[in-house]
């Protein structure tokens, strides 16, 4: 089946199985392995990206679900091997360790900021639940964040 | 200083925050085939028949091996080097499968796809065989299980019999004994990154291995023995490595992934998916304690008497070394003039068990910490006070192998962390007649740092100015996500006054590396970073003398700092003094230093933990947390806050949440996916507070000690006794699943 896929910029045409995972279409087809496929059952979440800028399992997504959707992966937030503020903020404050899951929560993290700049710590460890990170126990993860959001909400975004 | 405490972010960050890091899942190669394995269905089978026609009928199918077509060299996966005495029981296809997930066969075929929808089309024939599932040593467990296979099935594996002084009188003595049985579960490490290997044929018949490993060496020796091969045919390099906590200790996929490799000359790939990790891979052994303290009214321990079952599951493995390591790290923490000591390391028809975070500390110090916190509270005594009391001094020496535990801060950790969580008026607060009460818990704990005097424990570091002017590190390094890798580079850079970024560290590689035991025993910051130390230390002086050459300076007037040689009103850069060594014909200078310990000082710690407990669900929940740590010194107060951070969460799972039980009917295990494994996730973390004791390490590189082990191994007691506490029970099984809750206050309001 043709499908039109708009990712990261670029549209993206090409026949494929519409019912293959789109994290696996993603990373094979297209060689976006910055997400990773931790569980491919939707526990994880180190297949996340944003489909029309809001958080989606990539693993749990069928390619059909994103014809003519916004697909958005870690490679396509910001200049190649250029930090993004939000990444930059993660870097700083010890928010990555072993880095397999950090793809993933980057992007839940970019997608609850383009939801709201003022989250909660609650809100953000919820906005996380569906991300699991065996090595930093969180903490620097909700710092990192929550500095974002106030950096973001300070600059006007 | 300028490097060494501060708060460096991680030299690797950049790759990982934007995925450009690939690890050996994203690696494509030309020619890439893939594996998937068929696994036992059985607890405890010989294979009669394996029909592999129907998988081979199935286009893009390579081959299918077996035990009939494949070496069946015994090995051990937990060895680490070459010749090392172990009992080699594992084979790669064994012909009588020892537990549900043993391997039975490989596919390979040009997709996994493939791979995987043609192992369904194996056909096996498998005759049953008495499955012990359960790990009750009795002598019923040698005779179901000989006969079985001319190869060894001792059991008890391992047994350890320790005894100091005069427990007997001791407990004669004493104003009060309280005995207790404690169960820990088998847990596994859920790292986010599957098991994977990637391994392709190299020219003059040698194999390339590329795996996410703690010890390219490792490797090597494991996958020699069970090829049968000479090692230096392999060639070992590790991948970046998405979590491991011991989980990637031993080679399980590569010395299939090589055999294959080498049969077809092609590149292949085998990845476990998270099911299999679960279910093929390694967990942390399930452990039933007894312990009984005898007590002085005034809250001294006059003796201990302990004995412990680990079950080690199908295979050797290392698990013979853990009633050993249980005794090391027991006797480590308080000063106990009479001791008794029974450990046993028991086979099981279940998954194998391995090391993870800890080794056996995690274990053995729940056993400890719990039963002294019941008699603590039998005996109305403050349990920050009792352990107080008792725990060791900077210097003392531990009666098991009579080493020194170096400037053991344990003391320090319990009074500056009991002070800071305002212990004493918490403890003393009433935990509510209500629905939901609360508590306040504590344990202490110790962990070794490095592998002296069990092995040669040994690390050997080069530094070389490179012609760009930077300093590149060769040690056979794996950092596993902790930041190990950063720390080394900030020490090498401190001492050559440099940035931590301006030191360029190459992955492990058999090849170019020298030998090293690896990411294991707590030993990187402690063992590799002295020797770095040492290598810095040596370059430095080389550099200096180059330097006063090309500064025609003596070499008293030179100082290496901000990235530059400076003598007096004049300085160059490292880039400049290289390029003006290459323009003269000279190499640059280098330095290599091994460093081999003669040490093994304790890491101490002491965790505080407030429970809330619903009576009605029996939930619970951690409403606040301080941790105290004897570091010696934080060479990264960030890295090291984070092993902390990250060993809480892991630590709250195994005294909450984590199980990953075998079905003692059927053999089959429970928690085979995150869906039926319960992680602790954001929403459950509580608020937490670091207070790290810096009173320095005399053998420690800049007085630095270990962290990463010791950050999860007080947390499960610490957590248990807080809800013992709200409660006022005896719960002692691990995990304090809500229906255990529910069962404690049962029986609590029953009797």
């Amino acid at each position: 089946m043709k499908l039109t896929l708009r990712i990261n910029g670029s549209v993206v045409e090409q026949d494929a199985d519409p019912l293959a995972r789109l994290s696996e279409f993603l990373r094979q087809v297209l060689g976006l392995t910055g997400l990773k496929e931790g569980c491919c059952e939707g526990e994880c979440g180190a297949c996340t990206i944003l489909m029309d800028g809001a958080p989606v399992h990539a693993c749990l997504t069928l390619i059909f679900q994103a014809h003519e959707r916004e697909i958005t992966t870690v490679e396509g937030l910001g200049d190649a091997g250029v930090l993004t503020d939000l990444q930059a903020q993660f870097a700083g404050a010890g928010a990555v360790q072993c880095g397999y899951c950090t793809p993933g929560i980057i992007m839940s993290a970019e997608g609850l900021l383009r939801s709201t700049l003022t989250p909660s710590d609650e809100e953000i460890r919820h906005a996380l639940a569906g991300n699991i990170c065996r090595c930093t126990g969180f903490e620097t993860i909700v710092r990192a964040v929550a500095a974002e959001a106030a950096r973001r909400c300070e600059a006007g975004c | 200083m300028e490097q060494v405490s501060q708060r460096i972010p991680l030299i690797d960050a950049a790759e990982k925050l934007t995925g450009r890091l690939r690890f050996a899942a994203d690696m494509t190669l030309p020619g890439l085939l893939h594996g998937a394995f068929l696994f036992s269905p059985r607890a405890h089978a010989r294979i009669v028949e394996v029909d592999p026609a129907g998988a081979l009928a199935v286009s893009g199918v390579i081959g299918v091996w077996w035990h009939a077509n494949t070496p069946q060299n015994s090995y051990n996966s937990s060895i680490w080097f070459a010749g090392q005495k172990a009992l080699a029981d594992e084979r790669m296809f064994p012909p009588v499968v020892r537990h549900m997930g043993d391997r039975v066969a490989v596919v390979l075929a040009e997709t996994e796809a493939i791979a995987r929808a043609a192992v369904t089309r194996i056909v096996v024939s498998f005759e049953d065989l008495p499955a012990i599932l359960t790990p009750e040593p009795t002598v019923a467990h040698a005779v179901a299980a000989a006969g079985v296979e001319e190869a060894i099935y001792p059991d008890p594996v391992e047994q350890v019999h320790f005894t100091h002084g005069d427990p007997d009188a001791a407990f004669a003595r004493a104003d009060h004994v309280t005995e207790a049985v404690v169960y820990t579960p088998r847990s596994h490490h859920c790292a986010i990154e599957p098991h994977v290997c990637v391994a392709w044929p190299e020219p003059g018949g040698r194999v390339a291995i590329h795996s996410p490993c703690q010890s390219v060496y490792a490797v090597q020796a494991v996958v020699a023995q069970a090829l049968g091969i000479a090692a230096d045919r392999l060639h070992v390099t590790k991948a970046p490595i998405g979590g491991s906590f011991g989980g990637k200790a031993e080679p399980i996929l590569e010395p299939i992934c090589a055999l294959l490799a080498e049969r077809t000359g092609r590149p292949v790939r085998i990845a476990f998916n998270r099911h299999e990790t679960f279910t093929a891979t390694r967990t942390r052994a399930a452990s039933r304690g007894k312990m009984r303290i005898a007590l002085a009214c005034d809250g001294r321990i006059l003796g201990r008497e302990t004995d412990v079952t680990v079950d080690i599951g199908a295979y050797c493995t290392g698990g013979n070394y853990l009633p050993g390591s249980m005794l090391q790290r027991l006797v480590r923490l308080y000063a106990v003039p009479a001791e008794r000591y029974r450990g046993r390391a028991v086979y099981t028809n279940t998954l194998p068990t391995g090391a993870f975070r800890g080794y056996g500390s995690p274990q053995i110090h729940a056993l400890g910490e719990i039963v002294l916190d019941l008699a603590s509270r039998e005996m109305g005594l403050d349990p920050v006070a009792v352990r107080a009391r008792n725990i060791v001094t900077p210097g003392a020496l531990e009666p098991w192998q009579g080493l020194s535990l170096g400037n053991a801060r344990g003391a320090d950790c319990l009074h500056r962390g009991a002070e800071a969580f305002d212990w004493t008026r918490r403890r003393s607060a009433a935990s509510g007649r209500g629905r939901f009460r609360t508590g306040v818990g504590m344990a202490a704990a110790t962990h070794i740092n490095g592998c002296f005097p069990g092995e040669d424990e040994a690390t050997t570091a080069t530094l070389r100015l490179t012609p760009e002017g930077r300093i590149e590190l060769t040690c056979a390094l794996h950092d596993l996500g902790c930041g190990s890798d950063t720390t080394l580079a900030q020490i090498a850079a401190e001492v050559l006054g440099l940035r931590a970024a301006d030191i360029r560290i190459t992955p492990a590689d058999t090849d170019t590396c020298p030998y090293d035991l690896g990411t294991r025993a707590s030993r990187m910051t402690y063992i590799a970073g002295e020797a770095v130390r040492l290598a810095a230390t040596a370059l430095a002086a080389a550099i200096v003398d180059t330097g006063g050459q090309a500064l025609n300076a003596a070499r008293s007037e030179i100082r290496l700092r901000g990235g530059q040689i400076e003598a007096p009103h004049r300085a160059i850069t490292f880039a400049d003094l290289a390029a003006w060594l290459s323009v003269r014909g000279t190499d640059t200078p280098s330095a290599t230093h091994t460093h081999r310990a003669t040490a093994n000082p304790g890491s101490y710690a002491a965790h505080f933990a407030e429970v809330e407990v619903d009576t009605l669900t029996g939930h619970i929940r951690v409403r606040d947390y301080l941790a105290a740590h004897d570091i010696g010194r934080a060479i990264n107060p960030m890295l090291v806050e984070g092993q902390i951070y990250g060993g809480i969460q892991i630590g709250m799972g195994y005294a909450l949440y984590e199980d990953a039980a075998v079905d003692p009917k059927t053999g089959r295990m429970r928690a085979d996916s995150f869906t039926r494994y319960t992680l602790v996730n954001a929403p459950e973390m509580p608020p937490i507070r670091i207070l790290l004791v810096e009173e320095g390490e005399a053998t420690g590189p800049f007085g630095a000690k270990a962290v990463g082990e010791i950050a999860t191994i007080p947390v499960a007691p610490a957590v248990v006794n807080a809800v013992n506490h709200a409660l006022e029970t005896r719960l002692t099984e691990l995990p304090l699943l809500p229906e255990r809750v529910l069962d404690a206050l049962g029986q609590g309001s029953s009797s």
